[in-house]
């Protein structure tokens, strides 16, 4: 059962992620509607997937690697179907959908998703699971941002060339990116300092003290301290535009390495299963 | 039964020309009415647009009624017969369909993709249906004509870009701000262009204007025209904060706009984003304005650059679309070749109804003792034989007719079912 679900939620993300390159390839706005609805389908599904999991196991199923990057699909998805109903800014769902599709395939080919779980208990709190769900809906927000940044500047430099470029049309306007840009930023923020707080909260519990001085710890908090200069400078001096998308890109950079690549290269006691 | 199309446009006949023909349209006298009575029409449509003017119209007889139509456009514009041969062209059949759709689909507009002609082809035809003017053949040209045109404008890139400075100028609007809803434009100077370039704008959702001149009475008079808000050019650099497009154009021979003013309102506007279009020689923006983050500024060289590249992509796509018209003219001929053995096969058909119902009608007697259920069998299997019958030789007659040689088998069938096409 849960498996179809997974199995049909994985082909939804696949169809979508045809429909919408197939949309700008032969540049037919149908297209990328029909795929933004199968996109939806498929977050509907993959969602249902997750509850079912987390209703099997009794615990938040958001635990491993593999897990916490198709979460991320899962939920830039999502968010970007918010934004889909408010700004017509379809072009995103080509680079949104086919994320989502290769994360949460990347993790079923690693087997993540099947594995039976066998976690320590210290894992089953719901401090835990209120710490990973946060953050990473927050990481998924700021993806999402650096995206959005990462087109403006393409737009922004195509403007800026002063050519007739059929690309550009493809792009949508500076200011619903830069609005996009803001608006997961200005959302990403408290849910990841909400995150850190319950993993603070949990580690003293388990390690006695709230913070390690954990590599991975110091790189989020890195990054924590970027977007929090960046939604400083954008509320209070009026940061816009380019200035504000290179640094959530910079910011998003160090986050990942923070999150994944600490994971991969080096000791952490942040490390669990 | 022949389609022809007789006409004039911006390539072939001089304004003066065009202009006489289409002034006499306005008249009381609808050229549709005229164009009834010449005997040999039997459907027709007038197409008068500032550029062009046509006449397509459906003829009974291949041979007769083109001197009538090249008549009739001689009278209704008062022109001389060496004036009218030089500028009017003659279209039959494939290459009036070739014609029309070209028209509708504005390949053959002054400018390339402009979207008005389809209107005005839609329009023309609105009169003609109302004149009673057209018919079988015209009514299904028509139709096709729309879809032709539809595909042509979606499935290629014909009319994407802006080809014209001011469109371009939205364009560029557009992809900064996204809707032009609740911004605010300001005019620098007076001028054609940059007037034309803000009424594109407003027509595009631009509602607040303020208008800048040297002398206040000429910002007054200006900003009257718009309804907007005139200033002297001394507030200049207080009002820049609060409007996010700038069209310059003054005769100024220095920079009106500087980099520290820009950097200044932009400080006060908090960094919104800002466009300015400098359409001035020489020009009025300092070129420095442009490296400052948050402003896209272009002058006059840079959107004419855009404009030829849009033109050049046009042209690259109305070989696409003169792809898609060939194909719908082979769909359009097809049909009308059809065309030739429907009242044959109407008639074949009527005749074998009439059998049916005469046979059915006498076998009444001997019928009135089979119970209702077994009555209606009869009737079904009597007919299921004639439509079976008639099958083979009614294909054949649409597939010959689809290869142009129908014409002998249609009179074999007359002759030997003994098919009159009036009964």
């Amino acid at each position: 059962m849960e498996m179809i679900i997974f199995k049909s939620a994985l082909i939804a993300y696949f169809v979508s992620t045809v429909g919408y390159i197939a949309s700008i390839l032969v540049r037919r706005v149908f297209m990328a509607k029909a795929a933004t609805w199968v996109l939806f389908f498929a977050f509907i599904l993959y969602g249902a997937f997750i509850a079912v999991r987390w209703v099997k196991a009794g615990y938040s199923p958001v635990v491993h690697l593999h897990d916490s990057l198709s979460f991320i699909g899962w939920a830039i998805s999502g968010i970007y179907l918010a934004f889909q109903m408010k700004t017509k800014t379809r072009v995103l769902g080509s680079i949104v959908s086919p994320l989502a599709f290769f994360l949460i395939m990347e993790a079923s080919a690693s087997g993540g998703l099947v594995r039976e779980m066998i976690l320590p208990d210290i894992l089953k709190g719901w401090w835990v699971s209120a710490h990973t769900i946060l953050a990473l809906i927050g990481e998924a927000l700021f993806a999402l941002a650096c995206c959005a940044g990462i087109m403006y500047l393409i737009q922004d430099n195509l403007i800026r060339k002063k050519k007739s470029y059929s690309f550009s049309r493809l792009l949508p306007p500076l200011r619903d990116l830069d609005r996009i840009n803001h608006i997961c930023i200005l959302w990403g923020f408290p849910l990841l300092t909400l995150g850190i707080i319950a993993g603070s909260i949990w580690a003293r519990t388990v390690w006695g003290s709230h913070w390690q001085w954990d590599p991975k710890q110091v790189g989020t908090m890195i990054s924590w301290i970027l977007y929090a200069f960046l939604l400083h400078q954008r509320l209070a001096i009026g940061w816009k535009g380019r200035k504000a998308a290179l640094f959530s890109i910079v910011a998003f950079g160090i986050l990942m390495v923070a999150v994944i690549g600490v994971n991969l290269f080096s000791v952490t006691v942040h490390r669990f299963v | 039964m022949s389609i022809i199309l007789v006409g004039m446009n911006h390539k072939t006949a001089p304004l003066t020309i065009r202009e006489r023909l289409s002034l006499s349209c306005d008249s009381a006298d609808v050229p549709l009415r005229k164009l009834k009575q010449i005997s040999q029409i039997s459907e027709a449509l007038y197409l008068a647009t500032c550029n062009r003017v046509e006449v397509l119209a459906h003829l009974e007889d291949r041979e007769g009624g083109v001197e009538e139509l090249k008549k009739f456009i001689l009278s209704h514009g008062n022109l001389s017969l060496e004036e009218l041969r030089s500028c009017l062209y003659v279209y039959r059949d494939d290459d009036a369909v070739r014609h029309l759709f070209r028209v509708a689909s504005s390949l053959d507009s002054m400018i390339m993709g402009e979207p008005q002609i389809l209107g005005q082809v839609k329009d023309a035809y609105r009169q003609c249906v109302e004149y009673k003017a057209s018919g079988i053949i015209l009514n299904k040209l028509l139709h096709h004509t729309f879809r032709v045109a539809k595909r042509v404008r979606t499935e290629t890139g014909i009319a994407n870009n802006a080809v014209s400075v001011s469109f371009a100028a939205v364009a560029l609007a557009k992809k900064i701000f996204g809707f032009l809803a609740g911004k605010s434009v300001l005019v620098i100077g007076a001028g054609e262009m940059s007037e034309l370039a803000a009424r594109h704008l407003m027509a595009n959702g631009v509602n607040r204007i303020i208008v800048a001149n040297r002398t206040y009475e000429n910002a007054v008079r200006l900003a009257n025209d718009f309804h907007g808000e005139p200033i002297g050019l001394d507030l200049l650099d207080e009002k820049l904060n609060e409007v996010d497009i700038v069209i310059s154009s003054t005769a100024a021979p220095g920079y009106v706009i500087t980099p520290e003013v820009v950097v200044s309102a932009l400080r006060r506007r908090k960094n919104r984003l800002m466009f300015m279009i400098d359409i001035a020689v020489p020009r009025d923006i300092d070129p420095a304005v442009g490296d400052i983050d948050n402003v896209y500024l272009y002058n006059i060289d840079n959107l004419q650059e855009i404009v030829d590249d849009n033109m050049k992509v046009r042209l690259k796509e109305a070989e696409k679309a003169e792809t898609i018209i060939t194909e719908e003219i082979i769909i359009f001929s097809n049909w009308l070749s059809t065309l030739e053995v429907v009242p044959t096969i109407v008639s074949l058909r009527r005749k074998a109804e009439d059998i049916i119902a005469g046979e059915l009608e006498r076998s009444g007697a001997w019928m009135k003792n089979l119970s209702d259920d077994d009555r209606d069998k009869v009737k079904i299997i009597a007919s299921s034989i004639v439509n079976k019958i008639l099958h083979d030789p009614i294909t054949s007659l649409k597939e010959e007719s689809l290869n142009g040689g129908a014409d002998p088998y249609v009179a074999a069938m007359m002759r030997l079912f003994k098919l009159g096409h009036d009964e």
